[in-house]
């Protein structure tokens, strides 16, 4: 018999919505209705099951972290030391800050009780008693509704001791950031935590050996997280019957951008990006000639039928020069500057650069953002284009973070298939497209 | 003799508080209170002073400068009171596709106040802000703890003249996507 095939696009009637299925719905947030909706059925058969069974069934299922990054779930599960009376923590990384990206952040606001549910589980399963919230400042309706979802689980017992009579015990600190894309980075997320100046860490040693307070610590992104209270209920075989070789399972893909319907759509990854933008989106409001495909930190790739029809999976991505990233897509309008463009993402990564390492700080937040005013006000050289060529060469692989690097993905991106509207720019002293006024009525 | 006015401490009467802030975190990781016990006195002054920052290096047992050097790395905590609007513009690009600079352009004509300022009346402070993770419902303009989404002109007019009446409105539901929108919320909370 033949093996079933993969599920890669939502127009297959075996795929269902599930992360995102109650998000939108009126009083979704809380216990009384999560519980109606099969709420915390997944942690009640998880806390019968041994902690190894849990990692394993997350292993099999192929879930990667939806942070950005990709990294297996189960097995950064299972690099934590063995049990040895050490408190040890769950954190989940709830800053969600990547231009682009916002998936998380309805989760927070209309489905609290299934991050903790998928918390709860994942601090079984490595051992932690303790889980951690780092929710961004800015969301504050989103902490509000985790707060009261927290306490009414409390109440319900679905936190504190002895869950569901297994003899566990698991609790939950909500934490606020105050307005820092750094602590994304999980390493300068648990300085943040700390209540330390939040520059990243160097690793090794890995938060596994020594993160939150120097204990033993796992962090996860809130849609991991959120993924894996599926997988418990439905099994790994579920999740992993969707997607592509090296992507399984269903993502929250977020479209922004000069689109008709823009928001977040779940869907089964290795689907096209043509999928996204025309079947769920509605399609472009106007001509467009780039699509950024997973955040701002991902390098553009320009709008034609072949990047439309590649699938939206970490490795089908890649072979096209870019990055799945978070799967926040932004569709860049013809009529836009490209210059213009770039200059708004280098100067968000020069305004969160945290001033540790001096590639950073004086690359990006120093020249970079200078050179790129100096360009969009109409007073560049010849020879500017390959100055910020040079620098990103210089700078590429040598700070201490990810967040450098980030920056560098617009500008060379930008460069590379944007090429004349640079060098028109330096030329004339304005921009090829000059359209200056967005704001519609 | 000149009689020095003392400054009473922010929780001196928030002991509750402040208990409850302490006891969120473990023993050993004393010092994570640092992030909510300034933001507790940021919301309640809008700014926070160098006696407030004296004041919680003393309940953590911390030096002023450790607290100060918190405080500056992050940018919602102020040294300078905000207005009571405190109005913070997203610029970062799916905001900018979507006309927030000239949401911004047009606020500061309105205002006559310019990023990082506040007005004399200590009524409305502006600020150009990055990424508020509302990029499917760009533009957004935060006004203090709260999102008004899909700011088109007309909207934005509406807000601000609301909160010249000071009125801070009701933000309307925006999701868009597959959250999709208020009718199903409505149609859900009807059966």
């Amino acid at each position: 018999m033949e093996a079933p095939q993969q599920i890669t696009s939502r127009k297959d009637p075996r795929f269902k919505v599930s992360m995102y299925e109650h998000v939108g719905v009126k009083n979704s947030w809380t216990l009384s209705y999560y519980l109606g909706h099969g709420g915390y059925q997944a942690a009640q058969k998880a806390l019968t099951m041994q902690p190894s069974e849990i990692i394993n069934e997350v292993k099999a299922s192929g879930l990667r972290g939806r942070g950005g990054a990709g990294f297996p779930t189960g097995v950064k599960w299972s690099f934590m030391p063995p049990v040895d009376g050490r408190q040890r923590f769950l954190v989940c990384n709830a800053d969600e800050s990547e231009p682009g990206s916002f998936k998380d952040r309805y989760i927070l606001e209309d489905d609290p009780h299934q991050l903790i549910e998928g918390l709860l589980i994942g601090g079984y399963a490595i051992g932690a008693s303790k889980g951690v919230i780092y929710i961004r400042g800015e969301y504050y309706q989103g902490y509000q509704r985790l707060k009261q979802a927290v306490a009414e689980a409390r109440q319900a017992g679905y936190l504190g001791s002895n869950i569901f009579e297994s003899g566990f015990d698991f609790d939950v600190i909500l934490h606020r950031g105050a307005g820092a894309y750094i602590c994304g980075e999980e390493t300068a997320l648990m300085n943040s935590f700390e209540g330390l100046r939040a520059n990243p860490r160097l690793k090794p040693p890995f938060p596994a050996q020594a993160g939150v307070y120097g204990l033993p610590t796992t962090i996860n992104n809130v849609t991991s997280l959120a993924s894996v209270v599926h997988i418990i209920n439905n099994g790994a075989d579920w999740f992993s019957s969707m997607g592509t070789d090296d992507s399984k399972g269903n993502k929250l893909y977020q479209i922004s951008g000069s689109v008709e319907r823009p928001g977040v759509y779940e869907m089964p990854m290795g689907a096209s990006f043509r999928e996204l933008i025309y079947d769920l989106a509605g399609g472009p409001t106007m001509a467009i000639k780039a699509i950024i495909p997973g955040g701002s930190s991902t390098p553009m790739l320009p709008f034609d039928d072949e990047h439309l029809d590649t699938p939206m999976d970490y490795g089908s991505i890649a072979t096209k020069g870019s990055m799945l990233g978070t799967g926040g897509v932004i569709l860049i309008p013809t009529e836009k500057c490209i210059v213009n463009a770039t200059w708004n993402l280098v100067r968000f990564y020069a305004h969160e650069s945290c001033g540790k390492c001096t590639p950073c700080r004086e690359g990006i937040a120093g020249w970079m953002v200078k050179i790129y005013q100096k360009l969009v006000k109409g007073f560049g050289q010849e020879g500017d284009i390959e100055l910020i060529e040079d620098m990103a060469d210089k700078i590429r692989g040598k700070a201490f973070c990810p967040l450098a690097d980030a920056c560098l993905g617009p500008v060379q991106s930008s460069i590379e298939h944007f090429r004349g509207e640079y060098e028109y720019l330096i030329k004339n002293g304005k921009p090829m497209y000059s359209k200056s006024d967005w704001w519609s009525e | 003799m000149i009689e020095l006015e003392t400054i009473r401490p922010f929780f001196e009467d928030k002991k509750e508080l402040l208990a409850e802030i302490l006891n969120r975190y473990p023993d050993y990781g004393r010092r994570s209170a640092v992030m909510p016990l300034l933001w507790e006195v940021q919301r309640s002054e809008r700014h926070v002073s160098e006696a407030r920052v004296e004041e919680i290096a003393g309940i953590l047992g911390l030096h002023a400068t450790e607290v100060k050097g918190v405080m500056s790395f992050y940018s919602t905590y102020h040294e300078q009171p905000l207005g009571k609007y405190h109005l913070q513009v997203c610029s970062t690009l799916s905001c900018s596709l979507a006309g927030s600079d000239q949401m911004y352009d047009w606020l500061v004509e309105e205002l006559g106040i310019v990023n990082g300022e506040t007005d004399r009346d200590g009524l409305f402070s502006l600020q150009k802000v990055e990424c508020l993770g509302s990029c499917g419902t760009a533009p957004v303009l935060q006004v203090n703890d709260v999102y008004y989404e899909r700011m088109t002109r007309s909207r934005c007019k509406e807000v601000l003249a609301a909160l010249r009446r000071d009125e801070l409105p009701e933000p309307w539901l925006e999701r868009g996507g597959d959250n999709v929108s208020a009718e199903k919320a409505q149609i859900e909370s009807e059966s």
